[in-house]
């Protein structure tokens, strides 16, 4: 019976090496999110900005240096008013801010006003403009409120009376910030997992039936679950193979960097999660049978896999039922053990990530099994 | 003959797609489910959920609230208590913990600066920093609606738009060029490996009309399918979204240039690879990048000259500028909307071409 189990995962890799294509393909995905992840990284956040400057004074001064200081918030260009205009009319900035004349003497009778004309497509960066201006206008009679005053300011104990008589004493749970790239990588790699392991896996087993070979392997003398098995197993197997160069590329890239006594929990994660992947694929070529309904049963499964564990979103942060929903997707515990692995100081919870990804692939083998010995039954 | 053999391709894939319903119902799953997914996406857009914790509860405190609640879409407050506040911030349910301390109205009617204690789970930065700007914005409208003295400066906004587009709405209707994407292109893809991989490609070789001819039919016909659950899926973000077109002839006329391009790009990528076996892979992969790289998320422009001028070598650009201003009556790229159709009408012919050339060789391999 092992004979069997591995001459099937052999012919998989065979099929995997004999298709560069399929290769391409199951490389796509991941670099695809890589791409996007790159492009959002250079988007989230920063909104271009123009500004103009009409006034001039000292407090026109101080205004205009506390909006050039936030670097983080605008991608700015200081400018006339009428390249302003153009470059709002061309998209080339979300929005104008203006500092009008008489700033100055604005400011000394409490009348000043800082305009801002806002291209409010839609709400999502209008509305990170509006905050970020409505904090530059804070900042300037309460410079506590600008990002340093929040973090540094009442936080340690140093509090400075502002006309608004509010402050803010923020308190980050951790040390540093994570930025987005290196947040969003793991679903990456998960992505990858995902492509290979289920899509591809999948696929063989309807390319069993359609070829024909289905017809053989029932002759063999092997229990259905071995095949079954077989299949699961050339999937892992060519995920691993796939993952482990890009993995180590990640490393050399700095952009996976675990704590040390952290790897064996991150590989563990990792090979747990092409398990899964390749179980499900298994299941679901087993199931469907068809190349076609197959490939576009693999990508809604995938799609949802992918979006509901977290892929592309923080599940913490989402409303509650959506949150209920996740917790029965077994790739929101790979990515979930994934990011504990990376981003925290210790591996609370990676021991039931890691067994629920394990008991996915256990049932998935065996669902698989049975369709396999219904199907051919008929 | 011609005709009649391109008739014949079509029947044969309708006869072939009706002997699974199961692909048609999965093809429209597929189209709705990216509606489901952006809007997921959407979700973590905005209102980070936050935990409040009003120690004071005075009539100021409350102004403040009521000001935090209504910052730009920032927060979704959830009142509870302090050690309720930390279990859930702790446990990573929420972004932040926003605490109003105890004898809080008091101070602040007597003049005084009181300090808001705020715990933030910084893991992410793009949520970060929104509490980060969310906040100060908020209590800079608490102290001009509470017309405290001594603030020298506020904002005033003109907006270019004369309604706010929120962000799902704005993205369920660029998801509709995404669903033009895969969907079209693995129908129109799968009908093309099938033929290399059951062998009938060499025998359309033997027929007396053109090879092109069925096969064109084929395609047609996924088209159409796929036009149908594009179709679904506009009445679903009508009637679910509550976004009715404000064109909603430019809109068809948009998806159905959509579904005839991306056919065609199916059928050149069912050449390329011959197989079934990476095309899902394959146009699952490239839509993601595709899609946000093309205005998808707000004008392509405002992530710089450089991304900008990438999109322009993708459909989807075009096609989400054609949509969004069908949808919305939005300007997203700096082209006019007449430009974005003429560039979409140019994209279909290049794709027919390109099509039709890859699968002439295809054919005589």
């Amino acid at each position: 019976m092992r004979r069997g189990i591995l001459a099937l995962v052999r012919l998989d890799l065979m099929l995997w090496r004999r298709s560069p294509w399929a290769l391409v393909a199951a490389l796509v995905p991941p670099l695809g999110m890589a791409v996007l992840l790159a492009i959002l990284t250079l988007s989230v956040g920063r909104q271009p900005v123009a500004l103009v400057v009409e006034a001039s004074g000292a407090q026109a001064d101080v205004m205009a240096q506390i909006i050039e200081s936030d670097t983080e918030a605008y991608a700015l260009t200081v400018t006339d008013a009428a390249r302003a205009a153009r470059m709002l009319h061309d998209q080339e900035v979300a929005a104008v801010i203006v500092i009008p004349p008489q700033f100055d003497d604005a400011v000394a009778t409490h009348q000043a006003r800082l305009d801002l004309t806002l291209n409010n497509v839609d709400i999502d960066f209008a509305d990170d403009i509006r905050r970020t201006v409505a904090r530059s206008v804070a900042e300037f009679d309460a410079p506590q409120l600008g990002i340093q005053g929040e973090l540094g300011g009442p936080a340690r104990g140093v509090l400075i009376p502002n006309p608004y008589r509010v402050a803010i004493a923020e308190h980050n749970l951790r040390d540093t910030n994570v930025d987005f790239l290196h947040y969003q990588v793991l679903p990456a790699l998960v992505l990858l997992v995902l492509s290979v392991g289920l899509m591809g896996t999948a696929l063989l087993s309807a390319r069993d039936v359609e070829t024909g070979t289905a017809k053989h392997l029932v002759l063999a003398p092997l229990p259905s679950w071995s095949l079954v098995a077989g299949r699961f197993l050339g999937g892992v197997a060519a995920s691993l193979i796939v993952l482990l160069p890009v993995l180590l590329v990640c490393v050399a890239l700095g952009v996976v960097t675990p704590p040390v006594g952290h790897w064996p929990a991150l590989l563990a994660v990792l090979a747990a999660t092409a398990l899964a992947a390749a179980g499900l694929g298994a299941a679901l070529g087993a199931w469907l049978r068809r190349a076609r309904v197959v490939a576009m049963a693999a990508s809604i499964v995938a799609t949802y896999l992918f979006f509901l564990g977290g892929g592309f979103t923080t599940i913490a942060f989402l409303p509650s039922w959506l949150r209920a929903l996740s917790a029965f997707v077994p790739i929101r515990y790979a990515i979930d053990g994934m990011r504990q692995c990376l981003f925290y100081a210790d591996l609370a919870g990676v021991g039931r990530d890691l067994l629920v990804l394990g008991v996915t692939a256990v049932v998935a083998v065996g669902v698989g099994s049975v369709m396999v010995r219904r199907s051919w039954a008929s | 003959m011609a005709l009649r053999a391109a008739w014949e391709g079509a029947r044969a894939e309708a006869i072939q797609l009706r002997r699974s319903p199961l692909l048609v119902a999965l093809a429209i799953v597929q189209a709705i489910t990216f509606l489901l997914l952006v809007s997921l996406f959407g979700l973590t857009g905005s209102r980070a959920p936050t935990g409040l914790v009003d120690q004071d509860g005075g009539r100021l405190a409350r102004h403040l609230v009521a000001d935090i609640a209504a910052a730009h879409n920032s927060f979704a407050l959830q009142h509870m208590d302090a050690s309720a506040a930390d279990v859930a911030l702790r446990r990573g349910d929420l972004v932040a913990v926003i605490t109003i301390p105890r004898g809080f109205s008091d101070a602040v009617a007597r003049g005084d600066t009181v300090a808001l204690p705020v715990a933030v789970d910084n893991v992410d930065a793009d949520l970060t920093d929104d509490v980060q700007r969310a906040l100060p914005s908020a209590i800079a409208a608490f102290g001009q609606e509470t017309g405290l003295p001594g603030i020298r400066l506020s904002p005033a906004e003109r907006d270019l738009v004369g309604h706010d587009t929120g962000f799902i709405p704005y993205l369920v209707v660029s998801a509709l060029a995404l669903d033009a994407l895969v969907v079209a292109g693995v129908l129109a893809a799968v009908a093309i490996t099938r033929e290399f991989e059951s062998g009938t490609a060499r025998v359309l070789a033997l027929t007396p009309t053109h090879p092109l001819v069925p096969l064109a039919g084929r395609v047609a016909t996924t088209a159409a399918v796929s036009l149908g659950a594009l179709t679904i899926t506009a009445a679903l973000v009508a009637l679910t979204y509550g976004v009715v077109p404000l064109h909603p002839v430019e809109l068809l006329f948009g998806l159905a240039l959509c579904v005839a391009i991306f056919s065609c790009v199916g059928v050149a990528i069912g050449c390329m690879v011959r197989r079934t076996l990476p095309v899902t892979a394959l146009v699952f992969g490239v839509a993601l990048p595709l899609y946000i790289d093309s205005g998808s998320l707000e004008p392509e422009r405002f992530d710089g000259n450089v991304i900008w001028g990438v999109a322009h070598a993708s459909p989807v650009y075009y096609a989400v500028g054609l949509l969004e201003h069908a949808a919305h009556g939005l300007r997203v790229t700096p082209e006019p909307v007449a430009v974005d159709a003429l560039a979409l009408v140019g994209w279909a012919g290049a794709a027919l071409f390109l099509a039709a050339r890859l699968l002439r060789r295809g054919l005589a391999r």
